[in-house]
């Protein structure tokens, strides 16, 4: 890769340890990836924040890193591993809610926005169309490429935060216009999409490709939850919809498949591994304003029914917004700011989770050893009402 | 002998090679406690300390955590070589500052091999290893080649099926030394009508750096030297049955024989 004499210097350590670090890593990951030369980014958006996922090595990390750097671009923050103010009641013990608030304070020292959210793009960090950035977050960064079309890799934790610091990222891969083509126009014929089932089938179908759907309408949530479920089923980073993303001026070399409903009912039955919920947990990816408010009116004057635990997850932003609608839904569960049940430690205390989020039955067996019951929003409604 | 690679992770260090020939996964295939690798070809021994080579990482970007973790604990291996490096451990060696180099041929490397391995310059030593430039000429007659029987007074390989071979002396071209040891060994006065890509072999202390040479000629007829015992004309296909010095089957491929 080519470096410029200010890089090469910041390399060489004359510009201090952290950004020679961070230096190191853009260089390495130019290599591996054959970029020829860095470009400036407008923001970054870091994840590797939870405890529960980076432990001590992560601390340590951070610390070597805001010894001597700060990030240069306007930077935001994943969710953590809890609720910062409500930890206590989230069953957090002392020393993970230590360990949680340094690495938070260790980002914040660095500049870092700690707005604890997994869709920052709704609120703090707002990119612009053709804009390069450095996101990590597969759901996040899928969105930003693909709704508001900005350019961003599908970036790591450590990458991302290097690229924040010298506000420079390789040029590789989805910075490039010739790798942002659909490859796969994807016909949908269903007549009712969820878009975690419909995100979950065509993430399925694997090999990198860059899917362009015709036939749906998603609002702005759907996409939310689309892009989510699709870069945790498959990885992926970028996608078009006709008629409703920025979508690029040919699309005719493609592969060409048609979703049915009954392709999308087979892949339903098998998003469910088990029965009997301990939690129900919405707000994966966080829940935004809109999808809070019609929680609340499909609530406002029912009751709560059964002694299911439930989490309505969601940014501290999107709090301050819709105090009303909230106090409806704290009726019915908790309202959990910055964390959500996938980077919580919840295996500790449930052992089955029902979601309405294709990324969370992705991730719950694994990083949270539960048995998963995935319903239609409306139907765990239902379970508490 | 220095392998020239490409520079991952800055830094030098040296450690004997612990060599896993499966990609590994840093979450869940090494132990931040101990350094203990879970890979079953490496027996349970630590990457502690150890020049640490394996094809390429897999598995979770919280792998790259797991080398940072590995520093607390003190059980960080003192180098990483990769054939090919991917983001994971790449970016874990970087965090931790592990020197760590890739582009190497793990085929040239042995398990316990002392190592120095230098990511400023992407270079990987191994002071016990020498290395050896030699030229191996394959003479093609119509559809069959000469293929020679080493003698008991040759210094390496007595026995061994072979092509014309020798080694490249200091002030010789490998071109040179092709055509001097053709002459030497067959009396025939040729010169090659392709030059090979050259490769290297690891053999015991040795790695072999071979420069493959194609001659072609009619109805020939040789005589050979001290250096061989006996010689036939075969085809490429029945080479396989004998027993053949290392690299042979390369040097046809190379050659497109």
């Amino acid at each position: 890769m080519f470096l410029t004499r200010e890089e090469e210097q910041i390399l060489a350590g004359e510009f201090g340890e952290g950004k020679k670090k961070a230096m190191e890593l853009l260089v390495a990951l130019g290599d591996i990836y054959k970029a020829e030369r860095l470009i400036p980014i407008t923001s970054a958006h870091l994840s590797g924040v939870s405890y529960k996922t980076i432990g001590e090595g992560g601390i340590s990390f951070l610390e070597e890193m805001s010894r001597d750097s700060k990030v240069c671009v306007p930077t935001t923050l994943n969710p953590p591993g809890m609720d910062r103010e409500k930890w206590k009641g989230m069953g957090i013990s002392e020393h993970f809610a230590e360990r949680q608030h340094k690495i938070i304070s260790c980002y914040e020292s660095l500049g870092v926005t700690s707005n604890c959210s997994c869709t920052p793009y709704l609120d703090v960090n707002i990119p612009k169309i053709g804009e390069h950035v450095s996101w990590a977050e597969s759901s996040a960064l899928s969105y930003v490429n693909s709704v508001i079309g900005a350019k961003t890799n599908r970036e790591g934790g450590p990458g991302a935060l290097a690229a924040a610091i010298l506000g420079k990222t390789p040029e590789y891969g989805l910075h490039l216009s010739e790798n942002r083509a659909p490859s796969i126009t994807i016909e949908v014929k269903a007549s009712d999409v969820n878009y975690s089932v419909l995100g979950q089938a065509v993430g399925q179908l694997g090999g990198g490709r860059i899917p362009y759907f015709k036939g749906i309408r998603p609002t702005k949530d759907q996409l939310k939850t689309l892009a989510a479920a699709m870069a945790a089923a498959g990885s992926v980073a970028l996608f078009y919809v006709d008629g409703v993303t920025p979508v690029p001026a040919d699309t005719s070399e493609t592969e060409k498949i048609s979703i049915d409903d009954k392709e999308l009912q087979s892949v339903r039955d098998k998003m469910s591994s088990g029965n009997d919920p301990e939690l129900i947990a919405l707000g994966c990816p966080h829940l935004s304003c809109e999808e809070i408010h019609s929680l609340a009116s499909k609530l406002k004057n029912k009751t709560k029914r059964g002694d299911i635990e439930v989490w309505f997850c969601t940014s501290r932003c999107t709090v301050a917004k819709c105090k009303k609608d909230l106090d409806i839904l704290s009726k019915f569960g908790n309202v959990i700011c910055d964390t959500c049940m996938i980077v919580t430690p919840i295996e500790e205390r449930f052992k089955c989770t029902a979601v309405d989020s294709g990324k969370a039955c992705n991730y719950l067996p694994t990083l949270c050893s539960q048995k998963v019951v995935f319903r239609d929003t409306d139907d765990l409604l239902e379970m508490i009402q | 002998m220095i392998l020239t690679g490409r520079k991952i992770s800055q830094g030098k260090s040296q450690g004997k090679v612990l060599l896993c020939p499966n990609p590994v996964s840093f979450l869940g295939g090494v132990s931040p406690a101990d350094g203990k690798v879970s890979d079953a070809s490496v027996n349970g021994q630590s990457a502690t300390g150890r020049v640490f080579a394996f094809p390429r990482g897999k598995g979770s970007t919280v792998g790259s955590y797991v080398i940072m973790d590995m520093k607390q604990h003190g059980t960080l291996p003192a180098a990483i070589i990769n054939e090919s490096a991917e983001p994971i451990v790449a970016t874990g060696a970087v965090m931790a500052s592990v020197p760590m180099v890739d582009s190497i041929d793990l085929s040239l490397l042995r398990e316990g091999d002392e190592c120095i391995v230098d990511g400023s310059t992407g270079t990987v030593e191994l002071p016990d290893v020498k290395e050896i430039n030699v030229v191996s000429c394959v003479i093609k007659d119509g559809e069959k080649i000469l293929f020679l029987r080493r003698s008991s007074k040759v210094g390496t390989f007595q026995g061994y099926w072979s092509a014309v071979s020798g080694f490249i002396e200091v002030n010789e071209t490998p071109l040179e030394t092709a055509i001097k040891e053709v002459r030497e060994e067959t009396t025939l006065i040729s010169e090659p009508v392709k030059i090979g890509e050259p490769f290297k072999v690891r053999d015991g202390d040795t790695v072999w750096v071979i420069h493959p040479f194609l001659f072609e000629e009619k109805d020939c007829s040789i005589q050979i030297d001290w250096e061989h015992t006996e010689y036939k004309w075969v085809c490429v296909s029945e080479t396989a049955s004998y027993q053949c010095v290392p690299g042979l089957d390369i040097v046809y491929k190379s050659l497109g024989i």
